[in-house]
C-alpha cells in the first residue's frame, strides 16, 4: 500500500466520485494510485477536488460518501470539480462571483 | 504520561479544570475597572462586555450567558461589580442556582466611589487568589470533562485532518463517560440528516433537524442571502464548493458517537454523552456560550489560525495544515496537517489530541492561555432597545 506521502490525491470514501488534491496538479499529470487511473485535465490547486469518475449533468457529487451538491454540466474524469460545474442542493453558491 | 485525570471538586459536585478568580462587571461601564483589578492582582482574570442593563428581546439570553459564565466550574470565585439594580442582582441569583462558587459583590450604590471599588476589589481578588492557590486538585472521574468542539477559519483540509482527529478524541472521551458538545448551527446545515440518524431517539433526531430548519427560517426572515457568506470566499478559494460540503467536514468534529440530546444556547451541560448545541457560527459568541453552559475545556480546529480564546476555559488550537501551523507556532497547540503530509495517520493524531486534552485538563497551559486571549462576546438576536 502507498504511504499518503506518495499520494497526489486523497480518496475519502470508496463511493466518492471525487478525490481531494494534496498538491497542486497540472494538466497531463497522471494519477495512478488506490485503483485510480486518470489524467489531470485542468490545473487544480491543492485542497480542490478532481473527478475520479465521469459525472453526468444533474448527478450528485459524492464526498465522504455523502451528497454535497450536484453537477451543473457533464464532468469528465480528471476535471476540476468546483463552483463552475457544481451547485449545492440547498443554499447554492450560484450567486457568488 | 499519567493517564489519571485530576481536577478541582466544587461543593455541588461539579469539577473545575482551572481555578480562576473572575472579575465580572454586570454593567458595561465597569469593564475598565474590572480589567484594572485583574491586571493589578496576582493572577485574576476579567472580561468586558457591552450590556448596560437594557431590557429587550435578548434580555433572557444575556442574563443566562453572564450568570452561566460566572457559575462555570473553572471559576474558584467570582467578584461581581454592579450598580445594584434588580436586573443585575438577578444575574447573581441565577448564577447561584446554576452553581456559583465563592463570590463577592462590589456594589457601586453602596460603596459610592470608583477608587474604593478598585482598592477593595484588588484586596478581595488577592485574598481569593491565595485561597485558590492553596486548594488542591484531586483524582477526578472522566465525567469531569465537558468538552466543547469548535472550528474557525476552515479550509479544505479541515474535514480531512483536524476535524476528524477531534472526532477520534471526542469518541474516546464519550466512551469513557465525558460530555462532548458540537455547536455552530450554521455549520451543520446540509449535514443535519447524518447527525439526526445518529440520535439515540427519533425525537432527538427530529430536534436536530428542527434546530437547523429554525435557523434557515430566521435567515429567510431576515432576507439574508447566505450564498455570499457560506461557504466564504476564503473557503471557496481553499477548494470548498458548497455549504453542504463545508458542513460535512465540520460535522467530522463530532466523531461517530450517538447524539444524546440537543441544547439551546448556553443551556447547562450536565450529563455524559455527545450533544448538539444551537450556537451562532461566530467564534467568540460560541465560545462564550460554551463557557456559560459549564463546558470546561474546548478544542478549536483552524485552517487560517484564529487566535480566539476564553478567560476561563482552556482552548486547544489544532491546525488543519502544516503551512499555517509553521507560520503561527505561538497559536497552535497541535498540528493535524501531518495527516495530509502523509507523516501520520488519523488514529495517530486523534490519539495525540486525546493525550493533549488530558494534559491540558490536568493544568498544562494552552497557547491561547499563555497569549492571554480572553475574548468574550454576548450573543444578540435583536436590535438593542434603550430602556
Amino acid at each position: 500500500m502507498l504511504s499518503i506521502l506518495m499520494r497526489k490525491v486523497l480518496v475519502l470514501n470508496e463511493s466518492d466520485n471525487i478525490a481531494v488534491c494534496l498538491v497542486d496538479l497540472d494538466i497531463g499529470e497522471v494519477i495512478a494510485q488506490d485503483g485510480l487511473n486518470l489524467t489531470i485535465q485542468n490545473r487544480i490547486p491543492r485542497g480542490h477536488k478532481v473527478a475520479s469518475k465521469d459525472i453526468a449533468k444533474d448527478a450528485g457529487i459524492i464526498k465522504y460518501g455523502e451528497r454535497m451538491g450536484h453537477a451543473t454540466s457533464d464532468i469528465k474524469i480528471g476535471e476540476h470539480v468546483h463552483t463552475h460545474n457544481v451547485l449545492g442542493d440547498r443554499l447554492s453558491t450560484e450567486q457568488v462571483k | 504520561m499519567s493517564n489519571q485525570l485530576t481536577a478541582f471538586e466544587r461543593s455541588d459536585g461539579r469539577w473545575g479544570l482551572r481555578n480562576h478568580v473572575l472579575i465580572l462587571p454586570l454593567h458595561s461601564a465597569f469593564s475598565a475597572t474590572a480589567r484594572k483589578i485583574a491586571d493589578d492582582s496576582s493572577g485574576a482574570v476579567a472580561v468586558s462586555h457591552d450590556w448596560s442593563g437594557e431590557i429587550d428581546g435578548d434580555f433572557d439570553r444575556i442574563v443566562k450567558t453572564i450568570s452561566g459564565f460566572a457559575a462555570n466550574p473553572n471559576n474558584f470565585a467570582t467578584i461581581f461589580i454592579t450598580i445594584g439594580t434588580p436586573n443585575e442582582l438577578a444575574i447573581i441569583e441565577l448564577a447561584k442556582k446554576i452553581g456559583l462558587g465563592k463570590f463577592e459583590v462590589l456594589n457601586v450604590a453602596e460603596l459610592g466611589s470608583m477608587s474604593k471599588i478598585a482598592d477593595i476589589g484588588l484586596q478581595m481578588a488577592n485574598s481569593l487568589l491565595k485561597e485558590a492557590k492553596a486548594s488542591q486538585r484531586i483524582s477526578a472521574p472522566w465525567s469531569a470533562i465537558k468538552l466543547g468542539q469548535e472550528c474557525g477559519g476552515s479550509d479544505a483540509l479541515s474535514g480531512i485532518t483536524a476535524n476528524p482527529a477531534l472526532g477520534v478524541a471526542s469518541d474516546r472521551l464519550v466512551e469513557l463517560g465525558s460530555s462532548s458538545v458540537l455547536g455552530e448551527t450554521t455549520e451543520i446545515l446540509g449535514a443535519e440528516h447524518l447527525l439526526a440518524a445518529r440520535a439515540i431517539t427519533p425525537e432527538i433526531g427530529a430536534r436536530i433537524v428542527e434546530t437547523v430548519a429554525r435557523y434557515e427560517r430566521s435567515i429567510n426572515y431576515e432576507g439574508i442571502d447566505m450564498r455570499g457568506a457560506q461557504p466564504s470566499r476564503g473557503n471557496i478559494e481553499g477548494g470548498l464548493t458548497t455549504l453542504e460540503e463545508k458542513s460535512l467536514g465540520a460535522a467530522k468534529k463530532a466523531g461517530s458517537a450517538q447524539f444524546s440530546g440537543v441544547f439551546e444556547y448556553a443551556d447547562q451541560v450536565v450529563n455524559p454523552g455527545l450533544y448538539f448545541m444551537d450556537t451562532p457560527g461566530h467564534d467568540t459568541e460560541q465560545l462564550t456560550g460554551f463557557a456559560a453552559a459549564g463546558i470546561n475545556i474546548v478544542v478549536f480546529t483552524t485552517g487560517r489560525g484564529t487566535p480566539t480564546g476564553s478567560a476561563i476555559v482552556p482552548t486547544i488550537k489544532v491546525a488543519t495544515n502544516t503551512t499555517m501551523a509553521s507560520a503561527i507556532p505561538d497559536l497552535i497547540d497541535l498540528n493535524a496537517g501531518t495527516i495530509a503530509d502523509g507523516l501520520k495517520t488519523l488514529a495517530d493524531v486523534g490519539g495525540e489530541l486525546f493525550d493533549l486534552i488530558l494534559e491540558v485538563a490536568n493544568g498544562k497551559l494552552t497557547k491561547a492561555e499563555k497569549g492571554l486571549h480572553h475574548e468574550f462576546s454576548l450573543s444578540r438576536m435583536y436590535n438593542t432597545v434603550i430602556r
